[in-house]
């Protein structure tokens, strides 16, 4: 059949063909593009967490780069791949943050032989976060199992720093074992300087083990709260959140006043590849931080 | 909108220089005898039916890529370089069904309308110049009338319904007007709108499966544990066909792979399924939903109900691909009438 | 590169054949593209297609083919007791291969077929992982040159390696191929691992299930389409036993 008639390209048109200039509410044009960051220091805290101070390499990176407790990052590591990981440390340090990760994966086993000097790239910071204004002039209940002390460490940075627009704070931490405990250099400092009632238990002793053993509702036993003056913020695995948010819930504290955090395997961070759908919602723009109400409406979150 | 008619042969006479055409091609017979059509690349109109009746695979691959470089870092010393490029290659893609054209439209809103634009889907999406044309009558199975998709009003630059000798043209962008001033087309006239009409009325007798689905976001929490997902999910296999096929299904999955050398390393995006094994499979390995059947589940909470929930209509549109191309027969009218009676038991 | 800290380890590699073709010995020198810089990641201390000499002293051993012969035991037992990784290279190594398919006769018979008069020592075939422990399986007939690249770079650099877990059809859909069930076929796709890139449906030909089940096949649903489809049980039986990669599952 005769073809050729009337050229038409429409590469003619303006703002064809480069990607546009999106609209105000991202803040990220080209979302695949990392900051460049630095480990600066690698700290072991257990046999399987190390706790990782990053700072990014272009100082000027750091005004575009403003997270809030709760939220998390997407630190790549090139030729590796890409893993999602929450902030460990306060956002009113505007020079390095932290990330504890522990060696699970393909990708984390590879950062635990990283040393100082490496470079990894960081995308975010994306979710939500535990709102911390909200909580001011109130009890706080932080409350960790396991790994969920590396989350828990953004807010209780944020409680230590404004420690006067908190009533009483209490931390209540749970592990397997003395030997998993992270942070435990800094139980003292919280205790003494920064007037919280901390409380470590254990289900598996050792021999110089002296706190109370057994699961971390049972710190519950003799904590008192003041239902409608008392947030919570509980990280950990599921079954324990889902156990101890159902004892604050016993104890009258209302759904909307505990926040937790929950763990998916994202690969994208924006809300694309549906990877950490729960249900249908998108745990990297919805979450990771939910209050509880919202995670009992969730279909498969616990 | 604007409306023109332009006779058959004058939109044959059409031509896109450098750029790449693609349209509905014929690639051979099934068991039954039916044709079988692919969107593939074209270069003369001899090669394409505009008859066709309906695809096996969607055009969403021109759009999405099943395989796509999102960026590669190249190493040197301690440090490594980012780098990205968008393919902004133009491309014209002719014959899509109105099916198609609202499935691109539901990928609008996820790439380009929510709170982080892609650059990758925009860029190709930008550069490439749809024309679209009308069923001719409903495809096998197909339930497009059902979940609103058996017509458009956006997303196309042209779309086309055959109204015997001409075309009744709908014009859905500036470069389409643009390019039609440049071949002969006429204004329409009331025996034209007419004839449209007639046409579409025809279609939509045709249509031999409805289904409702207004009430699904509800009926998919109520019977979350319904009985009705092991049926099907017993049947399932977790091959992610449905999804490879789906012109709005989305999802998908990053690996990075370093080059031989050791020079480089790509980040490939690749579309994945949710009904693959490993879908929602965390660090660690525990995967949060191991069984076929809640991983079937999910595909349709996310397409009835998250969808609708966050756009106010489903993610399907009804082109019935997935039920077509699933060896088990598991179809989107069928499990969804399942489910319904067994609301009304 | 060095990134992270890691110096990169040129690893000493040796390739060893067993019952089998040497087809994937022959794949490792496949993809002229690469080739050069396959062998300079790597240190190879034996491998009889590529190089003249041979050595003992090898972290990775690549073993190509099945057991089918008692030395062969040995021998196997040998190098494992060498190699720091022990890596099963494609379907003869990972399965048994089509060598399986003798396992289906008497041994005196098949020997009598096979050799006449001249019969040679023999025993059932299996795969390496039925005689000593394997690192790593890299299945497919012929192998990958992709996989192995891939498993290079693990080696070198701790990089994530994983095989798919998901079936061919994934593959197959993102070429468009058309489902060779719809043109009359009988096809393992839906069943078997993925990774191959579907080269076999995409030239007309049903899978063969060479690089063994997928995670989790849905067996009792595929076994009800291939009876529905008008295959008999025998047509389905000797596709599985092609390769021996399904002696997992028994036609009920």
């Amino acid at each position: 059949m005769k073809k050729i008639m009337v050229p038409y390209d429409i590469r003619h048109e303006t703002d064809m063909v480069e990607p546009l200039d999106f609209n105000r509410r991202s803040r990220l044009k080209e979302v695949d593009r990392c900051f460049k960051a630095e480990i600066t220091n690698v700290i072991r805290l257990t046999d399987m967490e190390k706790l990782f101070q990053i700072r990014m390499v272009n100082d000027k990176d750091w005004e575009r780069f403003v997270f809030l407790p709760g939220q998390f990052v997407m630190l790549e590591l090139p030729g590796y791949g890409e893993i999602p990981i929450s902030f460990s440390s306060s956002p009113s340090i505007r020079s390095t943050i932290e990330l504890c990760i522990r060696k699970a994966g393909k990708v984390t086993q590879a950062l635990h032989k990283a040393t100082r000097g490496a470079i990894v790239g960081l995308r975010g910071p994306f979710g939500t976060y535990f709102p911390m204004e909200r909580m001011k002039e109130n009890n706080i209940l932080l409350i960790a199992g396991g790994l969920g002390l590396a989350p828990l460490r953004a807010p209780i940075s944020f409680v230590i720093e404004n420690r006067a627009d908190f009533k009483e704070v209490n931390i209540l931490y749970g592990a397997k074992e003395p030997s998993q405990l992270l942070f435990d250099y800094q139980y003292e400092e919280w205790h003494r300087i920064d007037d919280i009632n901390l409380e470590v238990i254990v289900e598996q002793p050792d021999k110089k083990w002296i706190g109370p053993v057994g699961l971390i509702t049972k710190l519950l036993d003799d904590i008192k709260v003041v239902p409608d003056k008392t947030y919570a913020i509980v990280c950990g695995p599921p079954v324990m959140f889902k156990f101890v948010c159902k004892r604050l819930s016993e104890m009258g504290v209302p759904m909307q006043r505990m926040f937790v955090s929950l763990e998916r395997r994202m690969h994208c961070g924006i809300g694309k590849c549906c990877r950490c759908n729960i249900g249908s919602t998108y745990t990297c723009l919805d979450g990771p931080v939910f209050d509880f109400w919202t995670v009992m409406n969730l279909k498969e979150a616990i | 909108m604007l409306f023109k008619t332009i006779k058959k042969q004058a939109f044959f006479d059409f031509y896109f220089p450098d750029f790449q055409c693609v349209g509905p091609k014929k690639v051979g017979i099934n068991n039954n005898g039916k044709p079988i059509y692919q969107f593939l690349p074209f270069s003369s109109f001899d090669e394409i039916d505009l008859d066709y009746e309906t695809t096996e695979y969607s055009a969403k691959t021109y759009f999405l890529p099943y395989k796509e470089t999102l960026s590669s870092f190249e190493f040197k010393e301690d440090d490594w370089t980012q780098n990205i490029k968008y393919s902004t290659r133009p491309r014209v893609i002719i014959g899509l069904h109105p099916c198609d054209i609202n499935g691109l439209i539901k990928l609008d809103k996820v790439f380009e309308k929510t709170l982080f634009p892609d650059p990758y889907y925009i860029t190709r999406r930008q550069n490439t110049f749809v024309v679209g044309i009308d069923c001719k009558k409903p495809c096998d199975g197909g339930f497009c009338s059902s979940v609103g998709s058996n017509t458009v009003t956006h997303g196309f630059d042209l779309f086309l319904t055959d109204i015997g000798d001409r075309y009744f043209v709908k014009i859905g962008s500036d470069r389409a007007f643009n390019a039609l001033q440049k071949i002969k087309t006429s204004e329409i006239t009331k025996n034209d709108n007419e004839l449209y009409l007639q046409t579409r009325n025809k279609f939509e007798d045709g249509f031999e499966k409805t289904v409702r689905v207004e009430n699904l976001p509800n009926l998919l929490d109520i019977e979350f544990e319904s009985d009705v997902w092991g049926k099907w999910g017993d049947k399932c296999l977790s091959c992610g066909t449905c999804a490879m096929v789906c012109p709005t299904c989305y999802c998908y999955g990053i690996t990075e792979h370093i080059s031989m050398d050791f020079n480089k390393s790509d980040k490939i995006k690749q579309l994945y399924s949710c009904n693959l094994n490993d879908f929602a499979q965390v660090a660690g390995g525990h995967n949060f939903r191991p069984e076929p059947a809640t991983r079937l589940k999910y595909r349709y909470y996310h397409q009835h109900r998250g969808f609708v929930e966050s756009f106010g209509q489903p993610l399907c549109v009804g082109c019935n691909r997935c039920g077509r191309a699933c060896l088990s027969g598991i179809n989107p009218t069928d499990v969804i009438s399942d489910l319904q009676r067994e609301q009304k038991r | 590169m060095k990134y992270l800290g890691i110096e990169p380890q040129k690893p000493k590699i040796a390739v060893f054949d067993f019952t089998s073709c040497e087809g994937c010995e022959l794949q490792l020198l496949n993809k002229e593209e690469t080739l050069a810089d396959f062998l300079n990641a790597v240190e190879i201390m034996s491998f009889r297609e590529a190089s003249s000499s041979s050595s003992d002293d090898y972290d990775i051993a690549l073993i190509e083919g099945a057991v089918s012969r008692n030395d062969e035991v040995k021998r196997l037992e040998k190098i494992r007791k060498n190699a720091k990784v022990l890596v099963a290279l494609g379907s003869c190594a990972c399965f048994g291969g089509v060598n399986r398919l003798k396992n289906e006769f008497d041994l005196k018979s098949a020997n009598k077929e096979v050799y006449g008069n001249n019969p040679k020592e023999t025993i059932n075939v299996r795969a390496i992982k039925d005689i000593v422990p394997v690192d790593i399986e890299i299945p497919g007939c012929p192998v990958s040159k992709a996989e192995v690249e891939s498993l290079i770079c693990h080696v070198v650099w701790d990089s994530p390696f994983q095989l798919p877990v998901y079936p061919v059809c994934v593959e197959c859909k993102q070429r468009f191929t058309t489902c060779l069930f719809e043109k009359g076929q009988l096809c393992l796709g839906p069943i078997t691992r993925a990774g191959c890139n579907a080269p076999c449906p995409a030239g007309g030909q049903g899978c063969w299930g060479c690089r063994g089940p997928a995670v989790e096949p849905n067996y009792a649903s595929f076994f009800t389409i291939v009876k529905e489809k008008g295959f008999s049980d025998i047509e389905l039986k000797e596709k599985l036993n092609f390769f021996g990669a399904f002696q997992e599952v028994t036609i009920s």
